[in-house]
């Protein structure tokens, strides 16, 4: 108790301003000052959520996306740290591949969706493969950096002491890179919810995009912001939680972007 | 930067659709599509729509920028001002800025304010994390040297704070360009009736492939001049301190 209230001492602007926003949005939406008909009242907006987590059409959508984040994230993992792997050890193997990932890394992700649909059916392959692209440009490239960032009195040391092969990999050079695996794999989570949320907005019938979108389209203004208060939170929970998850899992490993 | 790799990936590319290998349909040769690209550049059509895009992004980039850096900058420095605006900096930042673009929409209508303000607020949140991030991690032994001879309130900030935030702050702005860059051109893709993002969209719908490719490249070559550009433009002009924001 004594140390929630000295928390809340602390930290009274940051929990205060939040409601006192709320509570002004409340009275300006319900006195008209505001148009309703753009920014509902925060009640109904939670009144929207409540019925639509009611009749299920809300775990439906998430369901949908979180589906395609995980299975883009994974292939994005995967490919990213091994391919990244590969490039921070191999030097011609880098060098090869560096100019190809300049110029394809910058180009905004949903703009692979025609690309993509060509090469793999279309439908839900085409838009997994869309939302890992970025992700995993942004892996290879973290882990490559790791990778040579190790120094290289510490790599020597243990070929010296007859570490080869797999035992380097394993005992030297992904502890050596970890930190930075780590931050791609967080940054990369990032991400692949921000592709998929446009790439559901283009051509899914289901998943939060595509639910914020047709909201939009027959002007259901309420279930927009439910929606949109749905991705805040699930993009809260993936950027947060996985710092978190790191400090408990890994907390000897540094998080080398900061904050998210 | 060596181009053997990307020469032969090319070289295959064109190989593989000349023989049919690959469908030409969907991935015609790369000479047709950079005869197409020169085709459209002469007509001007490509060079416009090009036009269009960068005109959003500089809207974009000016509305983002300034605010951006002044309110990491107070956030910085004033305690209060943090506390109070964190946490929706927190909420918003890791939600994709296109989920903003439908509310933008409603209250502003479907036009360009709609458009360019999607792509705005993409970097506007990335430049106050960075401005903010260069103020709270700088050496506070500058700030104490600073007051032992004698800076205090405005001459702290200008001799002190900022220089010391400056080249986290020109990271801010150059991740920020690039995020804008990314949001408008998925606006454009998804919403807007003009911009390359709308030509690779109009092209895959009537499969006028060799123009949707020719599109492709422009954006590719945009994002490579501004991330590459911006980056040596940052080496040259902050030669004293190294870039904390590269990944």
């Amino acid at each position: 108790m004594r140390a929630l209230g000295r928390w809340l001492a602390e930290h009274w602007i940051a929990v205060g301003s939040p409601i006192v926003l709320l509570v002004v949005w409340e009275r300006a939406s319900a006195t008209g000052l505001l148009r309703e008909a753009f920014f509902p009242r925060p009640s109904t907006i939670v009144a929207h959520l409540r019925q639509l987590a009611a009749d299920g059409t809300l775990w439906r959508h998430t369901a949908a996306t979180l589906a395609r984040i995980g299975w883009a994230f994974a292939l994005a993992a995967v490919l990213g740290v091994g391919i990244g792997l590969a490039m921070g050890l191999w030097r011609r193997l880098r060098e090869g591949l560096d100019p190809v990932f300049a110029v394809i890394y910058p180009i905004p992700s949903v703009l692979f969706l025609p690309l993509v649909s060509f090469l793999v059916p279309p439908g839900e392959i085409a838009l997994v493969v869309t939302t890992a692209v970025t992700s995993f440009f942004l892996i290879a490239f973290t882990t490559t950096h790791g990778v040579r960032q190790i120094d290289r009195l510490v790599v020597e040391a243990a070929v010296h002491y007859g570490a080869r092969g797999w035992r380097l990999f394993a005992t030297v050079l992904l502890p050596g890179a970890l930190p930075f695996i780590f931050t791609g794999l967080r940054l990369g989570l990032g991400f692949a919810l921000i592709v998929v949320v446009a790439v559901e907005i283009v051509s899914a019938s289901r998943g939060l995009g595509a639910l914020l979108w047709l909201s939009w389209q027959i002007l259901k203004v309420e279930d927009m912001y439910a929606t949109f208060f749905v991705i805040a939170l699930l993009g809260a929970v993936l950027s947060y939680g996985l710092a978190a998850l790191r400090a408990r899992l890994l907390p000897w490993v540094q998080d080398v972007a900061g904050r998210p | 930067m060596s181009l053997a790799v990307p020469a032969a990936l090319l070289a295959l590319w064109e190989l593989c659709s000349r023989l049919a290998i690959i469908s030409p349909r969907y991935f015609p040769p790369p000479t047709t599509v950079g005869w197409v690209l020169v085709d459209r550049v002469a007509a001007g059509d490509l060079g416009a729509q090009s036009l269009i895009t960068l005109t959003r992004l500089a809207f974009a980039f000016a509305l983002a920028a300034l605010p951006g850096v002044i309110l990491g900058l107070l956030m910085g420095v004033a305690r209060p001002v943090r506390d109070a605006v964190e946490p929706y900096i927190a909420f918003i930042f890791p939600v994709p800025k296109i989920a903003l673009l439908p509310f933008l929409l409603i209250i502003l209508g479907v036009g360009e304010p709609a458009f360019v303000l999607t792509g705005a607020t993409s970097a506007f949140f990335q430049i106050v994390i960075s401005t903010l991030g260069g103020v709270q991690t700088m050496d506070p032994r500058l700030l104490e040297v600073g007051r032992n001879y004698g800076a205090h309130g405005p001459r702290l900030f200008w001799k002190v704070i900022l220089p010391a935030a400056l080249p986290a702050i020109f990271t801010g702005l150059r991740l920020g360009l690039g995020l804008a860059l990314v949001a408008l051109v998925a606006v454009e893709f998804i919403a807007a009736k003009s911009g390359l993002g709308h030509l690779v969209y109009r092209h895959w719908q009537m499969l006028s492939t060799p123009e949707m490719y020719a599109a492709f490249a422009i954006v590719g070559a945009l994002g490579l001049v501004l991330t590459r550009g911006l980056q040596a433009l940052q080496a040259r002009v902050l030669t004293w301190q190294e870039d904390i924001g590269r990944v």
